[in-house]
């Protein structure tokens, strides 16, 4: 019994001991000087692991008496989790360790946050779903601050923290309130409860607060004070990596609860989640027009696009639910891009973020400012980029599911949001010639991300590698 | 050819130019020309087919999942399109090829040509909606390449820049709006779409649809308001206005409102909207390409005025209408073509395109002066040349036209934008061509090599012929191609000729060119009018509404986030409350299923301590000692409260909780200033008064509402009652809930609470290892300190209370598992003990008679624990299963022996050690040299009294 449980959940095993042996391994040796070397193995392990998940699981396997799921859904889910983590683990290197960053814990951190993330998408229960997001929240807490000389880093990190603590607590008193009065934790228990019509008063509050919790995480509007700040505070790396893989977690957790839990009410929260939806488009594409900043404007873009993503969810359907992985899946793609290319922009020695520094960067990096060009054009969904895809996926959904209000608004939104992206493409090939010119570091690592990145963006529209299959099985073992 | 060839071939010929511009200039245009050429051999082939009235289809499944196929098809109005572009297209690139100069990079001209050919020949190619956008942006995309090509002008940049927002959202909106259409269909293959009229247009999202498609198409097709990019745009090489702008990309709006005329068109909104538009557009740019003194400014402007034309007859909505549209496009196309190139051949020649430095070239430029004159002609609608046929056709239908009841509105408006246009056509040769010559030309003016004016050579001969021979010519295209606008059915009856009888668009023509002649004949006092009127500038508008939206966003953003987390929590909280709100009026409610109980007299004033204690401490909260004493209070009422509810070991773990927490309290207040900041406002202290009161209602509210239903299931409480004794051998349900049934819990705990102490320890040796400690030790107080640090009366109490205090903790220890008490809270009850002899009598003396270092004593807990547990499995039972029996011991009774004990004595020096350790660790912040006594009341009779006071003199 207990070995079956724990062959369904050995990948977890794996990476969570390798994080606690490497851990210690670094205390007592070199400390910092081991930490290339965990950069490396870290994100292998995770490589050799999504491969391992891509190609061996198959059907629906539950663990630990159901607190523990781990089916198609869970599995794309943690596919892209960890191929992106391994990419921004790899692209940080360079710019950690040239900037005395690069300390040991980071790398396992990050494993630590993989780790409860991979747990937060296999979660069949609200107590599994409560620790897995605490494993990944609390590393994430840490890697906020990780530059602790930094006021506006450490700054970042706490209120990140304090506001997250908020939303736990909301989080856990919803799920008590739904244990009070379905009578279980577990997800194909409480959708029982659900399934008797209307849900209780008190199912509802717990829903609401579950909600908002969650909407935290994946800094939906009005819950996503944290992220502007944080992106900005953070080295670039963790901002990469905030971007990315808990975004898709906290997603995929976010869907799991909604469906497996409360499948059977969609109607009680499709409302809220329209909301959110459009407040964060909206917020969103507004707010980052008068960004200067590059990594503050990619916090709003996180927070439009995660907007988006939403209205996959909001459909309740299971197209609703593969239009929303496939968003994920090229969202974080596009973001391993740009962010490589955010690592490359620097000025002797020191990081730039300021936009107005990419002026006339087109003429003096030609073959960078195209792939840059592509990812913007991707971003704000011009076709026939894959992004367009991406979003066209939602809008099918969305309109499907007779949410055609909301899709009108996405409209906009997405128009609204162009703008800005294309306010980077045209500094790079229209601006005035900068004072101070931009030179881009480039290590073959970052100059392979960003042109990969970027190449899958235009490939991505021919073929896309049969992730638009494992999509919808995913989205169908989730919504059935 | 198949299809999918032609749409293909422009972009893999992109490839050529690029990599051919090495071998020199000639053979990159070359290669740009034959893939071109190419393209329409192949478009020509299936010329017969479409004449027969076929469909020319080429199918093939994209991303099935998506309804995205890559489906292909050909008929009337896609040939005329493809026509235009591929053949207009040919005749740039031999244009271009002598245009460009030697600086120009021919290469990467050729290749963003080929790319937006391609675009443009995928969009009217296309036969699924979702292609057909894909198309659309692709043009947007590479025609904002090919305006932004002359980067060294930052007009260039501009317009390339205003041309891409502006088309570009418009077909972000349109995808939205064919999204519907998809929908309602349920197909994206425009063959499906366009046979279901009936469904579209009774389907409640018809109106959206529309208003969403037509955004798109008019923001392409530079209709008012969105006219303003076209002009702006033109700072781009001549062959790409004359290309985009006449034969290309601004017809693709009306390709696009031809394509769907069949489902959309027919209804009133489609014509107030359609037609009023158009109408609108038509006279304002008219009116306004007569008052522009760049050439190309002049030719954007009527380019507009031209496109209103096409749009309003689109926008009647009537067969014969149609039919007119479909045949102006062709007449613009070639004399607009023309004299873009004229105008792009004067530029080059004379350096200049401003009209007021140019006049009397007729005799300089002789070619050009033919050319540009009979396409000029045309434009004004003089007979015999194509435009005449078209426009007066057009004046027909406006005549027949009645808007909102009025039937001389439309032909009014039509007139004086048929009048304008007739003069800014006269004025272009006017101005340029005719008057004397003079002697202040930028450059010495020439007619250009005949590669040059060969292309709009060619136009020009066409301009003539359709006009003579218009039926034998362009009767069959206009025939398929309206059909194909119209959608199947009969064509109405028209006639392609110039002598259509005396009718009023007869008379209407004569008044306009009559009245043009007299117009540009006080042209010059016209302008000086013209120019006095204040008007609004579009790219003004523009860039102030870019500039508002900017201004707007920031002011979003800075009020949003301020950074200030206080803001930040009362939007969460506010976002909350009004969630629950909702949750709460949208619910159905219960009925509360238990009897509160009657309030005493105690419990009222208890909790009239507890909010006077709460609101104090938010009054008072800045100055840090009072806050801390209400804390206290808080806590004290509290356990008086779980006294008062029979829970008397809460009550006890509270209360030691309560006294170790407020000790660390105080000696961290020892390191702060006594006062917090002052740092809000009234009018923010207010706000969050609101919110907190209404948060805190709700929270009450909700709390109450629960504890007056029953849950799902029984409270657990009543099997922990029922099992407490039976079970884990306690009467004390709450201690053998921490030993037993939770004890797994309670081992992870001490666990975390040893971790805890460890890190306050690592930390402060990590701190006291920096600067921080020379910092610490050079501390002033800001007010003087006791002069008695240890005072004598304290110190007595605590050493004869040490020993009462372990006998106090031993007892509450041992009574635990069936009375009030455990472990727990002997572990804090021993702590206080230990922690007052530091308080009393200082830390060296208390460390030197500290025995066991407090790591130890936590990993002895932690491991006396972990065996206690481990010893179930001897029994053959799970970890930390308890066990428990009876032993007789003969001098003293029977009493009961429980592993529990075990587990719980790990757990006291757990707790111990933990306190211990960082308290220790915080009071090391504390010590500076000289305040330590190292014999504070120790009682050595061998010290002598005048020793200490000499000290004290020190």
């Amino acid at each position: 019994m207990i070995q079956a449980d724990l062959t369904v959940i050995l990948p977890e095993i794996v990476l969570a001991v390798y994080a606690m042996v490497a851990l210690l391994g670094a205390v007592y040796t070199t400390k910092d000087g081991v930490a290339p070397l965990l950069v490396w193995t870290t994100s292998g392990l995770m490589a050799v692991l999504a491969i391992w998940i891509a190609t061996s699981g198959n059907g629906t396997n539950v663990a630990f008496n159901g607190m523990f799921v781990d089916d198609g859904f869970a599995r794309f889910a943690k596919v892209a989790i960890l191929l992106s983590a391994a990419a921004v683990l790899v692209m940080s290197q360079d710019y950690m360790n040239r900037r005395g960053l690069l300390r040991f814990e980071y790398p396992l951190l990050v494993a630590l946050a993989a780790v409860g993330m991979m747990m937060m998408v296999s979660a069949g229960d609200l107590m599994a779903l409560y620790m897995g997001l605490e494993l990944q929240s609390l590393a994430l807490y840490v890697v906020a601050a990780l530059r602790r000389d930094s006021v506006k880093s450490t700054e970042a990190g706490l209120k990140y923290f304090v506001l997250g603590a908020l939303s736990s607590g909301l989080l856990l008193y919803g799920a008590s309130l739904v244990y009070g009065f379905s009578g279980t934790t577990l997800f194909s228990g409480i959708i029982q409860t659900a399934k008797h019509g209307e849900l209780s008063v008190g199912m509802l509050f717990g829903l609401i607060f579950l909600i908002s919790g969650l909407a935290f995480k994946v800094s939906a509007v009005p819950f996503h004070m944290w992220t502007p700040d944080v992106y900005e505070g953070s080295p670039t790396p963790i901002t990469a990596f905030f971007a990315t893989a808990p975004k898709v977690a906290a997603m995929a957790l976010f869907a799991r609860l909604m469906h497996d839990a409360f499948g059977a009410a969609v109607k009680d929260w499709q409302q809220v989640i329209v909301l959110l939806s459009v407040l964060s488009m909206f917020l969103g594409a507004i707010a980052a027009i008068g960004q200067r900043d590059i990594k503050r404007l990619m916090a709003f873009s996180s927070i439009a696009h995660m907007g988006y993503a939403l209205i996959g969810l909001a459909a309740g359907t299971e197209l609703g639910v593969k239009s929303m992985l496939m968003y994920l899946a090229i969202y974080v793609t596009m973001n391993v891009g740009t962010f490589a290319f955010i690592l490359m922009m620097e000025r002797d020695g020191q990081p730039v973020t300021d936009i107005e520094a990419l002026r006339q960067y087109g003429r003096r990096e030609p073959g960078k400012a195209l792939a840059v060009l592509i990812l913007m054009f991707s971003l704000a969904g011009v076709p026939p980029m894959l992004g367009f895809f991406a979003k066209y996926g939602v809008w099918q959904a969305g309109v499907q599911a007779d949410l055609t209000g909301l899709v009108i608004a996405s409209a906009v939104a997405s128009v609204i949001g162009a703008f800005y992206y294309l306010r980077i493409v045209f500094y790079m090939y229209f601006g005035e010639e900068p004072e101070e010119a931009l030179d881009t570091h480039s290590s073959p690592i970052l100059w392979a991300a960003l042109m990969g990145s970027a190449a899958l963006m235009l490939v991505g529209v021919v073929y896309q590698f049969g992730i638009e299959g494992a999509a919808a099985a995913a989205a169908a073992t989730l919504v059935n | 050819m198949s299809l999918f060839l032609i749409a293909a071939l422009p972009f893999l010929g992109a490839v050529f130019p690029a990599l051919l511009i090495r071998a020199g200039r000639n053979a990159s245009s070359a290669s740009a020309g034959a893939t071109t050429f190419l393209a329409l051999l192949g478009l020509l082939v299936n010329a017969p087919a479409v004449f027969r009235g076929e469909v020319v289809t080429a199918r093939f499944d994209w991303l099935p999942g998506l309804g995205l196929n890559a489906n292909f098809y050909l008929d009337g109005l896609g040939f005329l399109f493809a026509g235009l572009i591929l053949g207009i297209g040919l005749l740039i690139i031999l244009y271009a090829r002598f245009y460009l100069s030697r600086e120009d990079p021919m290469g990467q001209f050729y290749t963003y040509l080929l790319l937006f050919q391609g675009a443009m020949v995928g969009i009217v190619l296309s036969d699924n909606i979702l292609l057909l956008l894909i198309f659309w942006e692709l043009t947007s995309l590479s025609s904002f390449l090919l305006i932004g090509y002359w980067k060294h002008l930052p007009a260039g940049r501009q317009g390339a820049r205003m041309a891409l927002a502006v088309t570009g959202s418009g077909g972000l909106a349109m995808i939205a709006g064919m999204l519907i259409l998809g929908n309602v269909v349920s197909s994206y293959d425009l063959t499906v779409i366009l046979q279901n009229k009936e469904l579209i247009q009774a389907s409640p999202y018809y109106m959206p649809a529309l208003i969403l498609i037509l955004l798109g198409a008019f923001t392409k097709s530079a209709q008012f308001p969105f006219h303003f990019w076209l002009p702006h745009a033109m700072a781009a090489p001549t062959p790409v206005s004359a290309y985009l702008h006449s034969a290309t990309m601004v017809k693709a709006g009306l390709f696009l409102m031809a394509r769907m005329w069949p489902v959309l068109a027919g209804t009133d909104a489609w014509f107030y909207i359609v037609a009023t538009t158009g109408l609108i557009t038509m006279v304002l740019g008219a009116v306004i390409a007569l008052f522009k003194d760049d050439l190309k400014a002049l030719l954007a402007f009527s380019t507009v005025s031209h496109l209103g034309l096409i749009t309003m007859l689109l926008g009647f909505g009537t067969k014969i209408a149609a039919v007119v549209a479909v045949f102006h496009i062709i007449n613009h196309a070639t004399f607009k073509a023309a004299l873009f190139m004229s105008a792009g051949i004067i530029d080059h020649e004379t350096h200049t395109r401003d009209i007021k430095r140019l006049g009397g070239l007729r005799h300089l430029m002789p070619v050009t002066f033919v050319i540009a004159t009979v396409a000029a002609l045309s434009m004004a609608g003089i007979p015999p040349l194509n435009g005449f046929l078209s426009k007066e056709m057009m004046l027909e239908e406006a005549v027949h036209t009645t808007w909102l009841n009025s039937p001389y509105l439309v032909p009014g408006v039509v007139l004086i934008a048929a009048l304008f246009s007739a003069t800014y056509s006269f004025r272009f040769i006017a101005h340029v061509f005719l008057g004397p010559k003079r002697d202040d030309y930028p450059a010495k003016p020439h007619d250009p090599g005949v590669g040059m004016w060969l292309a709009p050579a060619i136009l020009v001969t066409l301009v003539i012929l359709i006009g003579l021979f218009s039926k034998a010519i362009v009767g069959p295209l206009v025939a398929v191609a309206s059909g194909a606008v119209i959608g199947g059915g009969e064509l109405p009856y028209y006639s392609l000729k110039i002598w259509h009888g005396f009718t009023p668009a007869l008379y209407m023509s004569i008044v306009a060119t009559v009245g043009a002649i007299v117009l540009l004949s006080v042209h010059g006092r016209f302008e000086q009018i013209w120019n006095a009127i204040p008007r609004p500038e579009a790219k003004v508008i523009f860039d102030a509404i870019i500039g508002g939206m900017t201004a707007l966003s920031r002011k979003i953003t800075e009020g949003l986030h301020n950074r200030s987390m206080a803001r930040y929590s009362a939007i969460f909280v506010v976002f909350v409350v009004s969630l629950a709100g909702y949750a709460y009026y949208t619910g159905t409610d219960s009925v509360p299923t238990r009897i509160g109980i009657e309030p005493g007299i105690m419990p009222i004033i208890g909790w009239i301590c507890l909010m006077g204690a709460t609101i104090c401490l938010v009054v008072f909260h800045h100055n840090r000692f009072v806050s801390l004493v209400l804390v206290g209070v808080v806590g004290l009422i509290i356990s008086i409260g779980f006294n008062y509810l029979s829970a008397p070991d809460l009550a006890l773990t509270q209360i030691s909780v309560e006294v170790v927490t407020i000790i660390l309290l105080l000696l961290a207040l020892n390191f702060m200033p006594k006062e917090t900041p002052w740092e809000t406002t009234n009018e923010r202290r207010f706000r969050d008064v609101i919110i907190a009161g209404i948060s805190g209602l709700g929270v009450g509210g909700l709390i109450y509402a629960l504890m007056m239903r029953d849950f799902a299931f029984p409270s657990i409480s009543e099997f922990h009652l029922a099992n407490s004794y039976k079970g884990g051998g306690g009467t004390n349900v709450v201690n053998v809930i921490l030993v037993d049934f939770r004890g797994f819990d309670t081992f992870g705990e001490i666990i975390v609470l040893g971790i805890a102490a460890l890190v306050i320890y690592a930390l402060t040796e990590a701190v006291l290892g920096t600067r921080v400690r020379a910092h610490l030790l050079n501390r002033k107080p800001d007010m003087p300190q006791s002069g008695d640090a240890h005072p004598l009366m304290m110190v007595v109490v605590t050493r004869v209370m040490m020993p009462i205090a372990l006998m106090v903790a031993a007892y509450i220890f041992f009574r635990g598992h069936n009375l009030p008490g455990g472990g727990f809270i002997a572990g804090l009850i021993a702590a206080i003990a230990f922690i007052m002899q530091y308080m009393a009598s200082g830390f060296s003396w208390a460390a030197e008679r500290q025995k066991v270092f407090y790591h130890g004593i936590i990993g002895s807990g932690v491991l006396i624990a972990a065996i206690t547990g481990m010893g179930a499995w001897l029994n053959g039972k799970p970890f930390l299963t308890s066990a428990f029996g009876y032993i007789h011991w003969p001098p003293l009774e029977e009493f009961e022996w429980a592993t529990a004990m075990g587990f719980d004595l790990g757990v006291f020096l757990a707790v111990v050690g933990a306190v211990m350790l960082a308290l220790e660790s915080l009071s090391r912040f504390a010590w500076q040299p000289g305040i330590a006594s190292e014999h504070a009341m120790d009682i050595n009779p061998a010290r002598d009294d005048d020793e200490i006071d000499e000290k004290k003199e020190v």
